[in-house]
């Protein structure tokens, strides 16, 4: 098992579409991959869309991100890269 | 199949297909209804041009000459008559249209057989003429695409069933037909595009209230189900195509974007449903073509949903913000 701390750094935060993006990228993979909110109060499972959106995580929340199964390298990093890009939102959004 | 670019009929085939009610007849230039070709739906009226402006005269248009015309004609000497009806170019008129069962002038129909123009004649009003041609003209001129899948009517919904061969399309029509719902067609949907923005489509005449099932063959579905399981035609509201569940890698999880899909030159909204063993397609489609008819009378459901998302993210935020005001403080 893998675990990974990210943090949400996109402007309108786990948004309805930033959500989506991530479980479809969570789906591409094997590996059973989970998001827990570090305060406790919430935890998800990142291939189901009600799930993850009921992290209620906005921007500044801080998430442990796990991974486990055959491919659990490659899934957390690409889990963790969408975090880091901001889930493709651009500096457009950003500046805004 | 491509549409075609221009489609056009003969004036023999417009007569042929035109509505009974107008009681056509040709009374002059019958050798010409073969050749000549009507191109626009619109009808033309020859008022002005019989006064001499002809710069207007589309060729491929039905020319009206109602009472008004004919009255204009009748109070020209013959000489001024039978010049202002040579004016017009008869030979590239397709056809005239004489209403209300008035007796043509004589000169009209001797120009008219000398040039081979098929001058019609219609006991049937101007007014009433003119919108009767128009609606069987834009049926007739409709263009035309044949696609692959199914045509039902889901709660009044025209619902387009599309996807590969073997993926299910005519299995799903049957369970639907079996709750109720009708069927306009199997396999090829003939659709045309009436105006500008609407869609008809029906069977090919001869697929027509027929259903083909791997298995059980070919099926007469009235015979089956009755005279209201099926549908003679239905305007397209709605496409649904179904996937096969590995190939359907941009599955819309929320429901919010919106997809369509263009058919001869319209936007059809779409909805793609990925197909895996222990999915019930035809709840699946009976329930997009539910949420398809509140999203046209204004209720998006899912955009709702994500808009109360939003609402509890800010409030999450402004907690984060909060929480951190006060470890600042605490310092």
């Amino acid at each position: 098992m893998i675990e990974r701390r990210v943090t949400v750094t996109n402007r309108l935060g786990l948004h309805a579409r930033a959500a989506a993006l991530l479980v479809r990228t969570a789906n591409t993979y094997k590996s059973a991959l989970r998001l827990e909110r570090t305060d406790g109060t919430a935890s998800a499972d990142a291939k189901s869309i009600l799930s993850v959106l009921m992290l209620a995580a906005s921007r500044g929340t801080e998430l442990l991100a796990t991974a486990e199964g055959v491919d659990e390298t490659e899934a957390i990093s690409a889990v963790c890269g969408l975090f880091a890009e901001g889930f493709g939102e651009g500096e457009r959004v950003d500046k805004a | 199949m491509k549409p075609n670019d221009q489609p056009s009929i003969t004036v023999s085939e417009f007569i042929h297909h035109a509505p009974a009610q107008l009681e056509l007849r040709i009374t002059a230039g019958a050798q010409g209804a073969t050749t000549r070709q009507l191109t626009v739906p619109r009808v033309q009226k020859l008022g002005l041009a019989l006064a001499g402006f002809t710069n207007y005269i589309h060729s491929g248009r039905l020319q009206i000459l109602g009472q008004s015309e004919i009255r204009y004609l009748g109070q020209l000497d013959a000489e001024k008559r039978r010049e202002a009806i040579r004016n017009l170019g008869l030979e590239r008129i397709a056809c005239v249209l004489v209403t209300k069962g008035i007796e043509p002038p004589l000169e009209l129909i001797e120009e008219a057989e000398a040039a081979n123009l098929p001058l019609l004649s219609t006991p049937v009003l101007s007014s009433i003429a003119i919108s009767v041609v128009t609606d069987s003209l834009q049926e007739l001129l409709a263009p035309i695409v044949a696609r692959h899948g199914v045509l039902m009517d889901i709660y009044g919904l025209g619902v387009l069933i599309e996807g590969a061969s073997g993926i299910g399309k005519s299995e799903c029509a049957l369970d639907l037909i079996a709750r109720g719902h009708r069927l306009v067609a199997d396999d090829v949907v003939e659709v045309r595009r009436i105006g500008a923005d609407r869609l008809l489509g029906a069977a090919p005449e001869l697929l027509r209230e027929h259903l083909e099932i791997r298995g059980l063959g070919i099926m007469n579905i009235r015979d089956l189900f009755g005279v209201s399981a099926v549908s003679a035609n239905k305007a397209i509201d709605l496409s649904i195509k179904l996937e096969r569940w590995d190939e359907a890698s941009e599955v819309d999880r929320l429901g919010i974007d919106a997809q369509a899909v263009e058919i001869l030159d319209v936007n059809v909204p779409q909805v793609l449903i990925p197909v895996s063993p222990g999915r019930n397609l035809s709840t699946l489609v009976e329930t997009a073509v539910r949420v398809q008819l509140l999203r046209t009378r204004g209720y998006n459901a899912a955009q709702e949903f994500i808009a109360r998302h939003e609402k509890m993210l800010e409030t999450t935020e402004s907690r984060i913000q909060e929480s951190g005001f006060r470890i600042k403080e605490n310092l």
